[in-house]
Parts: structure tokens; sequence; C-alpha cells
């Protein structure tokens, strides 16, 4: 059985975070849920995580801030961006700058859900990849 | 993986890169063959499905309606098409109604001019000198249609986000330059693109629902909320949004529905 995905929620409506966390912790990942963006950042310093989920509006640094901090220190971790203020341009530049996924709110958990599972995929392909690069 | 649609000044170069291109991706090809099904599913001729597309916008009342509802279904249905993704998709007019969608790349192919003439005057060969004159006349035409049916300009290259000229790139290379933009990371679907055509699909098939009874309406949809807005008299305003209402509840995939009837033709004096 695998370790339990660690996840980093960022979003400074407490509410959003609250619920995000209940939901994924129900579903067996290991989750800290963070509102000030900075702070998260700090955390995401001292300890890899697999999975972040950042909300794009934010009073002290905003989402693609976060996204780019993230990659500095590991390419590894997939992010995944939320916005109510979701435009094309917004969109395209999460995904150019190598955001896993954009979703808009309001978005129903189903969604959030399929997001997670794909960036699981993608983590264990990742992981086999390095694996079997390391064996050759 | 994505969509990727084509539209060219040429409908054969249009056509033969848009097949060649979904063959090297191995994606489907959506072309004018979905005009059969467009036909048999809201009892509409094929051949006025085509002359809807390749017409002047007509200025008469019902024939200028009935172009109106043909593009309509067209619409639906290759929408309807386009949520599978990874397809190819020419001669739909697909890049004038699939726009915002970050998933779909629109490829413009501006064919070689004397070959262009040729097509479009049906003559044979056309002397080089007399192709700017043909090609002017076909250009107006089009973003004449354009811009009637759609508010957009399809001769307007920044409505694109690639251009090719086959006077300067050969076809496979533009082949090889559409297959390779479409591996861009910016083209690839994402929860957020996916959502915003199936809301496009939705609204498009309720509008195409709609058109025949109400030739105004306006359809938005966001999530399965559909909101519906037409013209009506304040005599048969509730009547009119009830009857809306109750088409629409039973389409599927609709969750909720809002009706607006704004004032038409007999607005009471202010």
């Amino acid at each position: 059985m695998r370790d339990p995905i660690k996840i980093v929620v960022i979003d400074d409506e407490p509410i959003v975070g609250e619920r995000l966390k209940a939901m994924l912790v129900r579903d067996g990942h290991r989750v800290e849920n963070f509102v000030n963006p900075l702070k998260a950042i700090d955390r995401l310093q001292e300890t890899d995580f697999d999975i972040v989920i950042t909300d794009i509006r934010m009073g002290e640094m905003d989402g693609i801030q976060v996204l780019e901090k993230v990659f500095e220190k590991s390419r590894h971790t997939r992010v995944i961006m939320i916005s109510g203020y979701a435009t094309l341009d917004l969109a395209k530049e999460s995904l150019t700058k190598g955001a896993f996924d954009f979703i808009a709110k309001p978005f129903k958990l189903k969604e959030l859900r399929n997001t997670i599972k794909k960036a699981v995929k993608s983590l264990d392909r990742a992981n086999e990849q390095s694996a079997s690069a390391a064996s050759a | 993986m994505s969509i990727i649609i084509i539209s060219s000044d040429s409908y054969e170069k249009g056509e033969e890169i848009a097949h060649n291109a979904a063959r090297a991706l191995d994606y489907a090809c959506l072309d004018r063959e979905l005009l059969a099904v467009v036909a048999a599913r809201y009892g509409i001729p094929q051949d006025r499905l085509e002359w809807a597309l390749e017409s002047s916008p007509s200025s008469w009342g019902r024939s200028a309606r009935l172009q109106d509802r043909c593009l309509a279904y067209m619409q639906s249905t290759t929408l309807g098409e386009l949520l599978k993704d990874n397809t190819v998709c020419h001669g739909l007019a697909a890049h004038l109604y699939v726009v915002g969608i970050s998933h779909a790349l629109r490829v413009r192919i501006l064919a070689e001019p004397v070959e262009l003439a040729r097509e479009i005057s049906g003559e044979g060969e056309v002397p080089p000198e007399r192709a700017p004159r043909f090609i002017d006349r076909q250009r107006k035409l089009r973003q004449h249609w354009s811009l009637t049916h759609y508010q957009l300009d399809e001769t307007d290259p920044s409505q694109y986000d690639l251009v090719i000229s086959l006077s300067q790139i050969h076809t496979d290379e533009a082949i090889k330059i559409i297959a390779q933009t479409a591996g861009y990371r910016r083209f690839a679907p994402m929860t957020y693109s996916l959502r915003c055509i199936k809301d496009a699909e939705l609204a498009s098939r309720v509008r195409a629902g709609l058109l025949e009874a109400y030739p105004k309406v306006k359809v938005r949809a966001e999530g399965g909320t559909v909101i519906v807005e037409t013209q009506g008299s304040r005599r048969n305003k509730l009547k009119k949004a009830a009857a809306i209402k109750e088409e629409v509840q039973a389409m599927e995939g609709v969750d909720y529905v809002e009706v607006h009837i704004k004032n038409g033709l007999f607005k009471r004096a202010p």
C-alpha cells in the first residue's frame, strides 16, 4: 500500500480550505491548510509535498507566485490552481507556467477529486520513470 | 490532447490539411459529413445546411431566420462532437463559435493566391493578374457572412492562434507545425476549459431547440444552470416564460432554468 499523498491547500477564505481539507482527509490524504500563502511557502521550504492546491487571487501573494515558488523547490510537486475569477488568459498562463490543472470556482467536489486522481497517477508515472532510469 | 479547428480561405486546402493532420496525430476528423447527422436530427435538407454555410446573409425575414436556424443546428451538433476531444474539425464554421476554450487550437490556412482564384472562380485556370479581384470579392463575402452571423470577422488573423500561408510553407510542413503547436501545454485540456465547452454545448443545444418558436432567443449556460433571454409583449410575458421554462427543464443536462422576457415590439410608451 502506498503512503498517503501529502497535500497543501492555500486559500485566503478559511471556509474553502476547511471544506477541502475535510474532503481530502476523508479520501485518505494527509492535508495541511493555510490561509496565508507566505506561511504556506515557508512550510513548503521545510518539507516536500506531492500536491499543492492554491487559490489565485490572495492578499499577500498570488497563486502564480505560489506556483513559481513551489517549482523553485521541487518540479515534482503537482500544482492545482483554483479561482473565482477564471479567465482564458489566466488559465493559459497557469498551464504555460506548469500548473497541473486550473479549476474555476465554484466547483463540484467531484471535479477536484478527479483532478487529484489524475495528479496521483501522473506522480506514480513520474516515480516509475525515475526508478527505471536509476536502475538502467 | 486537444481540439484543432482548421479554417481556410480555400475549402479544398483546409480539407486536405485537416484530414492529414488528423491522420498524423491519430485524431478523429470532423467535417461536412456531419451535415447528414444534423439534417436527420433536425429534419432540415442537407443542401439547406450547405447553403447556410456558403451563401451571403439573407436580408429577407423568413430566409434569414432559416439560415440562423441551420447554423444553430450545426453549431449544436458540432459542439456535441467536440466534447469528445482529440478531434480535428474543418468546414463547419467552428472557428467562429469555439471561442474562449483554451484547449481548442484555432488555425487559419491561407491558400496560394492563383490556386485559390481557380477554386473560387470554378473556371479552371485564372490568369495571375485577375486572381486578386476574385480573392478580394470572396474575402468581402466571407467577412460579411461571419460578421452577420457570429459578430466575428473570420478573415481577421487576430482571431486565430496560428496562421499559415501556403505561399511560403508547404502542406506537409504546415501539418508538422500544427501538430507541434497542438502539443504545447497551453492547449492541453483542463477542468476549466472542459467546463467551458460543456457550457457552450448546452447553451447551443438549448438555443437550437427554442429557435423555431422564439427566433430572437439568446441562451447562456453555467454548470447546469441555463439563462434564456427573449422578447415578448407585457401581456403574454408570464405565459411565455412558463412555456420556455417547461421546455428547457426537460432537456438533458439542465438543472435550473432562468427565463428573462424583455419587452418586444409593443412596448408601452414611458
